[in-house]
């Protein structure tokens, strides 16, 4: 074996390890969550394993000289590129924690049509949960499935989300928002319900997660009657959720 | 610009967790296929007509519950085996949907619409076929393949007095190769592999680990580069265009399917959990195009491209990628203006 194809191939055990770190760390630290959808967790942790144990593999063979296949596989990129790009990716993934998406993504995605994008059938229905205990999520699904925003006025909510400024909204509201993922970061959607405040939204600055507690009202806004959360006193403003994401 | 940026590398991430291990789980099973099944009793049992051939192929995929990350590592073991052109083509554009996870997690997803899962179904099979058999036409299949793949790849078609010269087509790849210019070309590993797994079906399991282990760990590398690849540009593509700007164009029946076909290419989804996805659109979209989606994204997207760039010349993806789009046109519009 010559130096050259000693040199691949302890690269390509670095970058197939490098990858089963990075998800490993992803699910150690609890980042996992901003990437993807809890279900496929258990995807996650076996990938990374088995990545771990192919490196691991693979570099006992080394360590312990055995019958190497003296031969290249086929390389559409240049021998040493492809591992090299993997490490550097995952690299990169080891040292920037990747960020929660925030109300500029929302607002990109369409926040304002929030109602429209959501899904068309709820998963869950909960009828009988008290209003003050549904989630915004829970809100939204159940606007959906009955969208007469005056057959909610007058009850009690209590919801979390993180603050976006719509520039078509008067300067006492803000729109309290939070992202739905299925799957992954890829397809997360934002849904949300504006909130009318008893002050300027100024003090409560975009992205800043906030627990609005209130009754709900129907507003028009934009030209549509929407379903509208009037703060009973000033929103609370909370750390971000370990999880942010909503399913 | 941080923003975006820090978005872009963060859906850039999302996509690659969740696609590495199914790339993983299909290089394992691409490696199991080799080491494990005998291809000259598979190849053997193949049907010789391209158009049965295409719909066993498409058909297969069943056997192997991989989505789009997967399958290419797949047909490309098949085509290097030997297998029928239209049978490893139908195999390529089906087997990310006609798998038992999909079917199953677009069942889930899409329970109150019952012939959206049907529907998926059957025109995937359908455009799978009809391309596999077009794919028959061309029988030396050289001309469209990655070179190294090209000099690797035997037409399944011999004369019969070379049959009688050895058991398998298969082992009469040597190491080397002659090029044009006359300078041997070394053979790559999973031929050899392959060669050595065929005509020593006796081989030691340790042995056969062992090539298990080395084709694993080449394929996740070359793969996997082109997954990153893929992957940045597919997230690149979803932050830097405003996805208004492609919601905006899909209001009626035609431009709806057209722009659900746009965004199934670019988003890149994973067949295993895009009907998820799509069902975010059900209740803006038309059912053709959800289909269109569901139909389209599996067979031909942003990071599926480059991992086909491993088997296929750029010519040859172009050729897959527009009768896959025309047939996905057809057939959806067809829904959206007659059926649902």
């Amino acid at each position: 074996m010559n130096q050259n194809s000693k040199i691949y191939n302890w690269l390509e055990v670095f970058a197939i390890a490098a990858w089963g770190s990075l998800m490993l760390k992803y699910w150690l630290t609890g980042k996992l969550n901003l990437l993807i959808h809890p279900d496929y967790f258990w995807l996650v942790i076996s990938g990374g394993i088995g990545f771990l144990s192919v490196a691991g593999l693979k570099a006992w063979q080394l360590l312990r000289q055995r019958r190497i296949l003296p031969v290249r596989h086929i390389s559409l990129l240049p021998p040493g590129f492809s591992s090299t790009l993997l490490i550097v990716t995952a690299i990169a993934g080891l040292i920037f924690t990747p960020r929660v998406f925030a109300s500029q993504t929302a607002m990109q995605r369409g926040v304002t049509d929030f109602l429209a994008a959501t899904r068309s059938q709820p998963q869950a229905f909960h009828g009988s949960v008290k209003p003050e205990e549904r989630s915004l999520l829970d809100w939204v699904r159940t606007l959906n499935v009955y969208p007469e925003p005056d057959a909610y006025t007058g009850q009690k909510v209590k919801v979390q989300g993180f603050a976006i400024h719509p520039p078509e909204f008067p300067p006492n509201y803000l729109l309290l928002s939070r992202f739905v993922i299925t799957c992954c970061a890829a397809d997360a959607y934002p849904v949300g319900l504006p909130v009318k405040l008893t002050e300027d939204r100024q003090a409560y600055p975009p992205d800043t997660w906030l627990e609005v507690e209130g009754q709900m009202i129907t507003e028009t806004l934009k030209d549509k009657r929407q379903l509208t959360i009037q703060a009973n006193a000033a929103p609370k403003k909370i750390p971000e959720p370990q999880n942010p994401y909503e399913y | 610009m941080n923003q975006q940026l820090n978005n872009a590398f963060t859906l850039f991430l999302s996509l690659l967790v969740e696609a590495m291990p199914f790339l993983l789980l299909g290089v394992l099973f691409s490696g199991l296929l080799l080491l494990f099944v005998d291809e000259r009793k598979l190849i053997a049992k193949l049907p010789k007509n391209p158009l049965l051939g295409a719909l066993v192929g498409s058909m297969v995929g069943f056997l192997f519950p991989v989505c789009e990350c997967g399958n290419v590592p797949v047909a490309r073991r098949m085509l290097m085996q030997g297998v029928p052109t239209p049978v490893a083509i139908g195999f390529l554009l089906a087997a990310p949907t006609i798998n038992p996870i999909v079917i199953w997690a677009t069942w889930t997803a899409f329970r109150d619409q019952p012939e959206i899962v049907v529907l998926r179904i059957v025109f995937s099979l359908a455009i799978a076929t009809i391309i596999g058999w077009v794919f028959s036409a061309q029988k030396d299949l050289r001309p469209l393949l990655q070179p190294a793949l090209a000099a690797a790849w035997q037409p399944k078609q011999q004369p019969q007095k070379d049959k009688k010269k050895t058991s398998s087509n298969l082992l009469q790849s040597g190491t080397f190769w002659l090029s044009g210019s006359g300078d041997p070309i070394r053979i790559d590993a999973s031929v050899l592999q392959a060669s050595l797994a065929a005509s020593t079906p006796v081989k030691p399991i340790p042995e056969r680990l062992q090539l298990l282990l080395d084709n694993t760990i080449q394929e996740l590398r070359e793969l996997g580069s082109v997954l990153v690849i893929g992957s940045a540009i597919a997230a690149l593509i979803q932050v830097f265009v405003p996805r208004e700007v492609i919601l905006n164009l899909g209001g009626g029946e035609i431009t709806s399917i057209l722009t659900m076909m746009l965004l199934a290419a670019v988003v890149s989804i994973c067949s295993t959990v895009d009907s998820f996805f799509a069902l975010s659109f059900a209740s803006t979209f038309t059912s053709g195009s959800l289909l269109a989606f569901l139909i389209f994204g599996p067979m031909i997207d942003l990071k599926g491209i480059g991992l086909m760039l491993s088997i296929f010349k750029p010519r040859a993806i172009i050729y897959l990628f527009a009768l896959a789009a025309q047939l996905t046109f057809l057939f959806t519009l067809f829904v959206n203006l007659y059926v649902i």
